[in-house]
């Protein structure tokens, strides 16, 4: 039994209070948005603190008004295909840098490794130009293929692939097991964690992207929840209840995502910290 | 011999498995680079045709611009406010919840909740609470008449409080992410560690900052380098909460909404655009070389 | 050792931008545009007077053609994208009008392309290639000079000219704010332009009469002091900063009222503006009298703002509320449905006011400038789809389209026969609110001064005015802001012209 962990009186009634005013103050702005949702437009500013009015009108409204169903299901589609092609590519490079023999694979590895500090701000003007020749303004193409290949993902998996002794490559090689065996094998059975943790991982960043959406989005239908926010913020600022409620229905399915994958979230968000 | 020929063999395997990946970074990352470095020294039409080189020293006029440096410090306000004090409540938060205790799934879960939260959702979250007529906190007569900031001008409409208001909004945003960080990292701190202290009757707040602290030194060291990246990229807070404002302070005007904010003078400019932008770039690459090296060095990667 | 973190981080923070600020050597101000950057610009610039500009007319035969005939020809339906950038309540008027074209005939189905507004509208706009761009566009009446330089449009005049289209009853201003080098760019749809907003009941309590709002600053002065003395209210107006409002294209409205050039070569009309106007006496006295409003506690300045209704708010606050405020008339839609809505309790849709917007000093001088945003033909080479487009715009300016438009929004109808029909009819005769943006733009000839000036980077010198404007609002000196926010503006317009002719 550990000396320090055993809760006794005052002590843990002390720290039960500092997490019940720190979760207090995280929370408010939550409950705001919550209370203000539910109420009917001419009780929001009427004691902004209190459930004095309730219906579910509001949020119905979000969704028809807002299209936030349309756009959920966009956003949805865009953070689903980034993440799993994400996942093959970094797979296929990582396994290359890793377990193949070719020429210059110092230098190629260093043309990755330095896009990793590129910040998108500084691509965006170009990327928008690229996009539009290549005709995939307001397309799942132009949202998703500009991200489908990381840089992180790629090192993340090399790291792990590394602990792989060269010689039990070796010994496989012996036995006829060919590369693709290999790898279905011995490679990704070994970095299953470490995938369940990019994937997430990607899934949260491609769900909130904010700039590039808004910047090759013309069309209506192809907005994402968070350009579709800010299309009802901008229209409706008379109706914050009906804002609130559209930020409550964007952030709900996230929210679950997350809980139900807390595990790989934690795994994934420290992976960058993995010492190198 | 064998070796060398393997090196030539499998070179289509190599190629196959690389180049989608090398065909996406080069053509949305790599090239788009070298391009705006090259359009850095250019000025274009409003459609960003018929650009003309202008010649390297744009780039000079840029960094010796008003526009820029006060955009410049700006950001490096906002780094100094959501750095510190979100890497502090982060590992506050983190070192709270950092006991088997009943409930304390609970009380995790609310800590890290605001990660699902996007940069949309959190601002308009956070407008709703600070503006001045239909805001919450606007309409707490008692609050007000505490803070009369609140109404007149407003939180996020005075030059005084608006940097601030946005950052908080921002930390709060980040707080989840950093509490998961943070708490990663406690996890990894092995107990004989913290037991062995307690024998040698090292006190609770020494043993936090001799033994804790850098047993977690490298996850720090990876949250503050990612929350300075954000901080100094942070665009979307400040497009919906302030404008960039208010002016003529624009006290809420970074580097970023410099480039791409709706009040900026430079935003159909392309050649302004991309010479901030690639300076924003070099900015960043020295800053995380910087922490690297400088903080790199004390960071103790454990036996 | 003590949270190293923390230090350390300021540290490199601080030594990266102390690396920056170095660099530049502490010279005195510059700003970002740099005028000089470019060849010398073709007239303007302080020296020898030059020969005067004069218009160079473009002959409709040089752009690209409209027959609008060619619809007919086109076999199947036409489809046509319009981006447009109207929210809220707007758009679903839009959206309205929109179900009913294409409801009223099957030969072109057009397809409704929200952009977020204005802004958003012409920054993809200038973005795109012209592949993507769409059929038609809506842009902004500041954006009339960037549009014509895009080269990208079949004028709507080479339409009016083939349809033989009679425009005879049509606002003459509203026209020609879309009118120049003697090309009719665009049609006008949605025409705005400010108005006063203000609270009835808190006129009555100040012992005002609720029908007889202040014509110019003059008579808002007096008022407010009595509305702030009885304390009906806590504020006689309320101010903002916005580019698009306060800040920016009230200063243009103020000049046109009192039939000052805001910027030289007849407002940009005769040929491409080089210096603006505003830090000459006109501006001095008019910012001024602003601030001496603000100063005494007459006036409330909100500020810019994210959402640019602020000052329209800050009439509803429920604890220091403004009595009046200045805003577009294209709010009055949204303002009634708010109202109306229940969000400001006791406050009944009967009791908002609206009066025009007030002159400066004690001028009598009624006129606007035309505000709100115009349609323009997208040029895809394609005979039919000009003529489609052309054939929606003609149904969005019938005198029934024009009337049921305006009584939905508050926008003015762009011609006089919308008065005789529709709804509008009826509501300017028992809503006389709704007519108070029509009559200011009826009553003054047009001049140059008159029109408004069109300028290539009008949004951004807006943004200049708007700070100069917010510096005075909150005790700067007027002529210093207003002669720094005109040195950036020159420079801004004389790197337009290098860089765009």
């Amino acid at each position: 039994m550990a000396l320090d962990t055993a809760p006794k009186g005052w002590r843990s009634f002390a720290r039960y209070s500092m997490l019940t005013i720190v979760a207090l103050f995280i929370l408010f702005p939550v409950y705001t948005t919550v209370i203000a949702a539910l109420k009917p437009g001419n009780k929001v500013l009427d004691n902004p603190l209190l459930p004095n009015a309730f219906t579910l009108d509001v949020l119905k409204n979000a969704w028809t008004e807002g299209r936030l169903g349309r756009y959920l299901m966009n956003t949805t589609i865009v953070a689903v295909i980034v993440t799993s092609v994400q996942l093959v590519t970094s797979i296929a490079s990582a396994y290359a840098f890793s377990f193949l023999k070719f020429p210059l694979k110092r230098l190629v590895f260093g043309i990755f490794l330095s896009t990793m500090l590129v910040p998108l701000e500084v691509t965006l003007v170009v990327n928008r130009r690229t996009i539009d020749s290549l005709g995939w303004l307001n397309s799942f193409q132009g949202l998703t293929v500009p991200f489908i290949a990381t840089a992180f993902g790629t090192f993340l998996l090399r790291q792990v692939f590394m602990q792989i002794p060269p010689d039990l490559r070796e010994a496989a090689q012996m036995d006829g097991l060919g590369h693709w065996g290999f790898m279905k094998e011995v490679a990704i059975p070994l970095v299953r964690p470490t995938l369940g943790a990019l994937g997430l991982f990607s899934f949260l960043s491609s769900w909130n992207q904010y700039l590039w959406p808004s910047l090759i989005t013309t069309e209506d239908d192809m907005n994402t929840v968070q350009t579709g926010l800010r299309h009802l913020a901008s229209s409706d600022l008379d109706k914050p209840n009906l804002i609130m409620a559209g930020t409550i229905i964007a952030a709900v399915p996230i929210l679950i995502v997350l809980v139900v994958f807390q595990k790989q979230l934690v795994r994934g968000l420290t992976a960058g910290a993995v010492k190198g | 011999m064998a070796i060398k020929s393997r090196r030539l063999r499998e070179i289509p395997l190599a190629f196959a498995m690389l180049g989608p990946s090398l065909l996406v970074l080069i053509t949305f990352v790599l090239y788009p680079l070298g391009k705006a470095v090259w359009l850095g020294q250019q000025t274009c039409d409003v459609q960003g045709k018929n650009c003309k080189s202008v010649g390297w020293g744009q780039y000079t006029n840029v960094v010796k611009s008003d526009q820029f440096q006060h955009a410049l410090w700006v950001t490096v306000k906002f780094a100094m406010i959501t750095v510190p004090i979100g890497l502090a409540l982060g590992v506050g938060l983190a070192v709270l919840a950092d006991k088997q205790l009943r409930g304390m799934r609970f009380f995790r879960t609310i800590f890290s909740s605001t990660i699902a939260t996007s940069v949309a959702v959190a601002s308009l979250m956070w407008l709703f609470l600070l503006q001045p007529s239909v805001g919450v906190l606007a309409n707490l007569g008692w609050l007000h008449n505490i803070f009369p900031v609140i109404k007149e001008p407003g939180l996020l409409n005075d030059s005084g409080t608006a940097l601030w208001s946005v950052g908080i909004s921002s930390i709060w945003a980040n707080l989840g992410f950093t509490f998961i960080l943070v708490t990663a990292g406690l996890q990894g701190v092995p107990k004989e560690m913290h037991e062995s202290a307690y024998v040698d009757g090292a006190g609770g707040w020494m043993r936090f900052t001799n033994v804790t602290l850098p047993l977690i030194s490298p996850t720090l060291l990876f949250t503050t380098v990612v929350l300075t990246s954000r901080a100094f990229q942070a665009y979307g807070e400040m497009d919906l909460l302030t404008n960039g404002g208010p002016i003529p302070q624009d006290s809420t005007t970074t580097v970023t909404y410099l480039i791409y904010g709706s009040s900026s003078i430079i935003k159909n400019n392309d050649g302004l655009q991309a010479a901030v932008a690639v300076l924003l770039f070099v900015i960043l690459l020295a800053l995380s070389a910087l922490q690297f090296r400088g903080f790199g060095k004390r960071v103790h990667y454990g036996s | 050792m003590k949270t190293p973190n923390k230090s350390r981080l300021l540290l490199a923070g601080l030594t990266a931008s102390a690396l920056l600020f170095a660099s530049c050597g502490g010279g005195g101000s510059s700003s970002i545009i740099d005028p000089g950057t470019t060849k010398a610009p073709a007239s303007g610039d302080s020296g020898a007077p030059t020969e005067p500009p004069t218009t160079v007319a473009t002959p409709l035969a040089s752009l690209p053609a409209c027959d609008t005939t060619a619809l007919d020809s086109a076999t199947g339906t036409v489809n046509i994208t319009f981006w447009h950038g109207m929210n809220g309540d707007l758009e679903k008027a839009l959206t309205a009008l929109t179900d009913e074209y294409n409801a009223s005939q099957t030969k072109v189905k057009v397809s409704l392309e929200n952009q977020g507004g204005y802004e958003q509208t012409l920054d993809k706009y200038l973005q795109s290639s012209q592949d993507s761009r769409p059929d038609m566009v809506q842009a902004p009446e500041y954006a009339v000079q960037v549009m014509g330089d895009t080269n990208s449009n079949v004028p709507v005049g080479a339409c009016v000219e083939s349809a033989a289209y009679d425009t005879s009853d049509f606002l003459p201003k509203a026209l020609n704010q879309y009118f120049t080098e003697g090309v009719q760019w665009s049609m006008p749809f949605n025409v705005s332009d400010p108005v006063l907003y203000y609270n009835k009941k808190v006129f009555e309590a100040a012992g005002l009469d609720p029908n007889k709002p202040p014509t110019n600053m003059a008579e808002l002065r007096t008022m407010s002091q009595a509305i702030v003395d009885s304390g009906a209210a806590a504020f006689g107006l309320s101010l903002d900063t916005g580019a698009d409002s306060g800040g920016g294209w009230f200063l243009e409205q103020w000049f046109a009222k009192l039939g000052e050039l805001y910027s030289d070569n007849d407002n940009g009309r005769l040929a491409p503006s080089t210096k603006v106007n505003f830090d000459g006496q006109t501006g001095i006295d008019l910012l001024t009298e602003l601030q001496a409003l603000v100063n005494d506690g007459l006036a409330y300045n909100v500020g810019d703002n994210a959402s640019g209704q602020d000052a329209l708010l800050k009439l509803a606050d429920p604890k220091s509320a403004a009595a009046m405020t200045i805003a577009t008339s294209a709010a009055l839609g949204t303002v009634l449905t708010t109202v109306q809505g229940g969000l400001i309790p006791g406050i009944t849709t009967d009791d908002i006011g609206v009066g025009p917007m007030p002159a400066p000093g004690d001028a009598v001088a009624p006129g606007a400038i035309v505000g709100g945003a115009s349609l323009w033909i997208v040029n895809h080479d394609d005979p039919a789809k000009a003529a489609a487009v052309w054939d929606f715009i003609s149904f969005l300016i019938t005198a029934e389209s024009q009337s049921t438009w305006a009584a939905a929004t508050g926008y003015v109808p762009v011609r006089s026969s919308a008065l005789e029909v529709g709804p509008i009819a009826e509501k300017y005769k028992t809503d006389p609110r709704f007519k108070v943006a029509y009559d200011q733009l009826s009553q003054v000839a047009d001049t140059p001064a008159s029109l408004g000036a069109i300028l290539g980077p009008q949004r951004e010198i807006r943004t200049l005015s708007a700070r100069a404007i917010a510096t005075v609002l909150q005790g700067g000196d007027v002529a210093a802001a207003l002669t720094d926010a005109a040195t950036q503006a020159n420079a801004l317009l004389s790197a337009y012209i290098a860089a765009n002719q």
